[in-house]
């Protein structure tokens, strides 16, 4: 898997952009619009799943020879210009589209294609290749991308409650009779039965199982996926969904705020431990505020605890091996 | 009080530890992290709930089908003896309550846990094996009771099977002063009703407990309820006059609603025609109360309804469970507010 390739930084303007482990670097806000170029490869190739199987998935890619299933979030500010370059390697049609944002059109096998346009929205979006819906987008062509309001380094949008930290947690799922089918270029002719269930393109591995301390490989770990912070460290979660299931997110050991549903700011904040997400791209922003546990006798600080789905056939793989699904840590230091 | 310091079984995987991973262990069960360890800064409880394990309850369906059901007794000891109630006895206390809920697992049959879903405790006590233990023996969970609102409590082992066999029951937190009003300050109620709506996969039954974890396909990837129960009573025709669900009440009452959507699937529930005024969800009160005639829902969500009809009659209440790729209504589970 080569989905950690940092992009190049080939201009001035791209090293304002912050990609790839976002949640680990912070955001820095600017008094000036940039312009952020960024070129993604579309590629294909087999990954691994959490029972050991591999399946075939597409991506945009950072380098030619890699294949990032989610592609590389990237994050810009409002009056941005963004270039972003595609380089279709494969010889299938594929496009880039963010919806109301841009759309690339069709990209012909063998072509490269530049689009350009202007942030002026703050708030989360997916990227993803719209042709043959949603076989394309499910497969793996999609990303994460933020425009984070002008001048602002914490907050969703302006006048929001503000974060520390964000992260991109993109939801999918895995039928592997569909990879099989798009492997050999035929669309799925099968109802969708998921199989396996990612979290940024990884599924979790519990204690105990090979590579559980491998970040790479086991979502509890993945430093662009696991919450994990100190008393005060509030976290912004732009959770998309790609998938065709629609799901429920649980966290453990602290409610969240419940900022914006499918792209619209939410007219009351509510604290939620359970927030639900559509299939077919639905999306929500939470703030996760690492306070204390409130129910906790002591009181404590520190812990150890979990973010899973709740609808819980997404806790396996391959119909069972539980604890092998979509979950990630939180982790209070 | 029936509490019990500690374990003759050590906890072999303590905090996040190795566990038992790749095979072998408990009766064929793998990744599960058994232990009862002493409970840290274990203190004086204000209230207690022991709670032990049956595996061979059942209940029966409108069609004269027995399902099996699994679920915690009331009273701990247990060990698939007699069956108990479905949902498991509910735990209600008031807010700022420090609570011990004692779980007696003892034997090397199964192991499981309560997490209290909702309840943000310590990690120890929050009943989630691979941060913490599966619990073999006994151990005593204790958490405080922060706030006001309607949570549940299940089993987080294998949970996927555990909590489709029914391993859960209600978790109310009163205000200070008791039961009344929602939350401290908030609204009161006179009469209360708790639907925790569910779907049942007849055919998940027949597994072990442990079904999976080593690995193989054993469907849980794959739910296809064929049943649609409230409160542990069959939503076809039963919940529609069983007095366990549905409600009678006086025209000029204040009927309370704590709805727990207690299954995986996405769910709309519609209240016969009239308008909810929406208070809470999750165990917080909304900054404003939301109007509303119906909500959809998904898996474990909870939500505070107050309804206050005005005309007498019968309201038929109706629980949609949907398919989570099509959204396809796969059942649909009914009671009643009858309103005198």
């Amino acid at each position: 898997m080569k989905r950690r390739l940092f992009l190049k930084a080939g201009t001035v303007g791209l090293a304002s952009a912050v990609s790839g482990m976002s949640g680990l670097l912070s955001w820095s806000s600017r008094a000036y619009a940039a312009t952020i170029n960024q070129t993604f490869f579309i590629t294909d190739g087999m990954l691994p799943l959490a029972d050991g199987s591999t399946a075939y998935f597409k991506g945009f890619s950072s380098s030619a020879g890699g294949l990032d299933v989610p592609a590389q979030s990237l994050i810009v500010q409002e009056g941005d210009t963004v270039n972003i370059t595609l380089v279709n390697t494969l010889n299938t049609d594929h496009s880039f589209v963010i919806d109301g944002v841009i759309d690339s059109g069709t990209i012909n096998g063998g072509d490269t294609r530049t689009v350009s346009f202007t942030a002026d929205q703050a708030g989360s979006y997916l990227f993803y290749d719209k042709l043959n819906a949603p076989y394309n987008r499910v497969i793996g062509l999609h990303g994460g991308f933020a425009i984070m309001p002008q001048g602002s380094s914490d907050e969703l949008y302006s006048g929001s409650p503000t974060f520390k930290k964000q992260l991109f947690w993109v939801l999918n799922e895995v039928d592997p009779a569909w990879n099989v089918r798009m492997q050999n270029d035929n669309s799925p002719n099968t109802a969708f039965k998921p199989r396996y269930f990612t979290m940024n393109g990884l599924s979790a591995r519990p204690p105990g199982s090979p590579n559980y301390t491998d970040p790479d490989v086991n979502a509890f770990y993945d430093p662009r996926t696991k919450l994990s912070g100190s008393i005060g460290d509030r976290t912004l979660i732009r959770c998309l969904n790609v998938g065709m299931c629609s799901h429920s997110l649980h966290w453990h050991a602290n409610h969240l705020e419940y900022l914006t549903s499918n792209g619209q700011i939410r007219n009351d904040i509510w604290l939620k431990d359970i927030i639900g997400v559509d299939n077919n791209m639905g999306q929500f922003d939470a703030i996760y505020p690492f306070e204390p546990p409130p129910d906790a006798y002591p009181s404590v600080t520190k812990g150890k605890y979990v973010m899973h789905l709740h609808d819980e056939m997404t806790q396996t793989a391959g119909g069972g091996l539980y604890q092998f699904g979509a979950a990630t840590n939180i982790d209070f230091k | 009080m029936g509490r019990r310091r500690g374990s003759s079984t050590t906890s072999s995987s303590g905090m996040g530890g190795g566990g038992m991973g790749g095979g072998g262990g408990m009766g064929g069960a793998c990744y599960t992290y058994p232990g009862a360890p002493a409970t840290p800064g274990l203190t004086t409880p204000d209230v207690t709930f022991n709670r032990g394990i049956y595996m061979n309850g059942s209940m029966r369906m409108d069609d004269g089908r027995n399902v099996t059901i699994w679920g915690f007794t009331d009273g701990g000891g247990g060990m698939g003896g007699m069956g108990g109630s479905f949902p498991s006895p509910a735990i209600r206390v008031n807010q700022g309550q420090i609570v011990h809920t004692v779980l007696s697992n003892p034997g090397m049959m199964w192991l499981h846990t309560i997490h209290h879903h909702g309840i943000e405790p310590s990690t120890e006590n929050d009943g989630v094996g691979h941060t913490s233990f599966d619990v073999q023996g006994t151990y005593t969970y204790q958490w405080l009771a922060s706030h006001a609102g309607t949570y549940f409590y299940h089993c987080h082992t294998n949970t996927p099977l555990h909590a489709e066999m029914g391993m859960y029951g209600a978790l109310i937190i009163d205000p200070p002063e008791g039961p009344g009003r929602v939350f401290e300050g908030g609204p009161s109620y006179d009469v209360e009703a708790i639907w925790a709506v569910d779907e049942i996969d007849s055919s998940w039954r027949g597994n072990p407990w442990n079904a999976g974890t080593c690995g193989g396909d054993v469907g849980l990837n794959d739910l296809n309820p064929d049943y649609f129960i409230i409160t542990g009573v069959d939503g076809a025709q039963s919940a529609l006059t069983d007095s366990r669900v549905a409600v009678d009440m006086n025209r000029g009452e204040t009927l309370l609603v704590r709805y727990i959507n207690a299954g995986f699937l996405p769910q709309t529930i519609r209240f016969g025609g009239l308008t909810g005024s929406v208070v809470a969800s999750d165990g917080r009160a909304f900054p404003n109360a939301m109007d509303a005639t119906s909500l959809e829902t998904v898996s474990a969500e909870r939500y505070d309804i107050l309804l206050n009809p005005s005309s007498s009659g019968s309201y038929t209440v109706e629980i949609d469970i949907k398919h989570w790729v099509t959204g396809d209504v796969l059942g649909t589970a009914r009671t009643r507010i009858n309103v005198n």
